[in-house]
């Protein structure tokens, strides 16, 4: 009687060790951490949009006084449509070639902005445009809000990938969500390199 | 017979429990530091004047319009004085210490902070990503434009700061706030005589002490006894770098 119900205790117990591991583990942390870096990721998508979305305005309005610099213009014009019309796989933030792209795309957009608003410099008319000062705020407030969602972003990639690729996240991982992969991220000197601070 | 059972049960529970130790050490590790954070000064109240610009009397004056406006619109907005940037640009600075204080309603993210750095020279009107859509880039760029950097220029912080203050409220939609009329003109604001001294400390304890009455009875929380600012925290908001800066 006794030599019976000895194993099916330990049984029972076995069973208890597996749930209370498991939910110790928890299972889904990287499905969770998953969808916090989708959710990061459109976050810096929405705000690299509304940065495109800006440059006709503020084209227009620098050319109406500053035809001349028509180099810088083009650039920043050039820039914009090569960001805007690079086609996003659906895999990008697996994909380094994509990622490395779309990153050289907006570092470049960026990088013609800031060129623009330091010729902007010359034209004191301009400067002290409404028009201009309004967009020119925007602009700022938009490079501001990029490097917010880029370090969010980066933030919720290091979670994502640290649960993946550590135990025990790696063999729930391994086991149940056999799919997912490390993700791509920003390197920060991109960052630090792209929006260079203009004073005025 | 037993011994042949009890074995791999055995095995199976030492391997269980390893397992279980590894998810224990895994959960109370949590996860690791990431970058490093500014070090923040306490949220002590609305106005946390940690650069000493503003005098006690002024300072309740900001606060009163401050805790109005909350009742009013359930919005929070903060101002901030700090000593030092600790090297962060002030942009940088402003939405961490929004998202450590978590001014504003949560979900909803309806917090706004002034911060005045007076070391780097530097003054930010944050936006919370609920009020993003009023306290635009433009309209905070203004309002540093227009009403705070002319008093800052003079070295007026006081005036610049209620300023601000009052034109921000006004952008989210209250208008209680009236500046100007407390305050002296500029270069004044020390020459304080004896009479009018005892007059603002009188004032001073009688408005503290009549909002801290109604603040206990709001809440009902003991916590807020124990703090000497009246019992104010953030209420869960984020920010996401929306409103601009000024530099003078």
């Amino acid at each position: 009687m006794n030599r019976i119900a000895f194993p099916r205790a330990s049984r029972i117990l076995l069973a208890l060790f597996f749930v209370v591991g498991l939910s110790a583990c928890d299972i889904n942390a990287v499905p969770r951490y998953d969808e916090d870096t989708k959710a990061a990721w459109s976050e810096v998508l929405n705000q690299y949009q509304r940065r495109a979305d800006l440059v006709p305005n503020l084209v227009e309005t620098v050319a109406g006084y500053a035809r001349q610099e028509k180099e810088t213009l083009t650039a920043v014009v050039e820039a914009r449509s090569k960001a805007t019309q690079m086609q996003l796989p659906p895999d990008i933030l697996n994909n380094p070639e994509a990622f490395k792209q779309f990153q050289q795309n907006q570092a470049a957009l960026g990088g013609a902005l800031a060129r623009l608003l330091l010729v902007v410099e010359k034209y004191p008319d301009l400067k002290s445009n409404q028009n201009f000062l309004a967009l020119q705020s925007q602009l700022e407030g938009t490079e501001n809000r990029i490097s917010v969602a880029r370090r969010d972003y980066i933030l919720s990639v290091q979670k994502y990938n640290t649960e993946l690729r550590t135990i025990p996240g790696r063999w729930v991982a391994g086991v149940l969500y056999p799919d997912a992969g490390v993700k791509q991220t920003f390197d920060i000197a991109e960052q630090a390199k792209e929006a260079p601070k203009v004073k005025f | 017979m037993a011994r042949c059972m009890r074995y791999p049960v055995s095995a199976a529970r030492a391997i269980c429990s390893l397992a279980l130790l590894l998810c224990v050490i895994h959960v109370v590790a949590g996860c690791p530091a990431i970058a490093a954070e500014p070090k923040f000064p306490p949220l002590t109240g609305r106005v946390v004047d940690d650069a000493a610009l503003l005098s006690a009397p002024v300072r309740e004056r900001i606060t009163g319009w401050l805790a109005e406006f909350e009742r009013a619109s359930k919005r929070q907005l903060v101002v901030v004085t700090v000593n030092d940037l600790q090297g962060y640009p002030i942009e940088d600075f402003g939405y961490r210490l929004g998202r450590a204080w978590g001014i504003g309603e949560k979900d909803k993210n309806t917090g706004a902070i002034l911060l005045v750095a007076p070391k780097e020279r530097a003054v930010r009107i944050e936006a919370g990503y609920g009020l993003e859509g009023e306290l635009t880039d433009a309209i905070s760029r203004a309002i540093i434009d227009q009403n705070i950097l002319p008093a800052f220029k003079q070295g007026n912080y006081e005036q610049g700061i209620v300023n601000g203050t009052a034109a921000i409220l006004k952008v989210l939609g209250w208008n209680g706030a009236t500046p100007g009329a407390m305050i002296a003109a500029p270069g004044g604001k020390q020459e304080l005589s004896p009479l009018s001294l005892l007059i603002f400390i009188i004032l001073f304890f009688v408005f503290r002490f009549g909002r801290h009455g109604i603040f206990t009875g709001r809440r009902g929380h003991g916590v807020w006894g124990a703090r000497s600012r009246g019992g104010f925290s953030g209420r869960g908001g984020s920010f996401g770098g929306g409103g601009a800066s000024g530099r003078w």
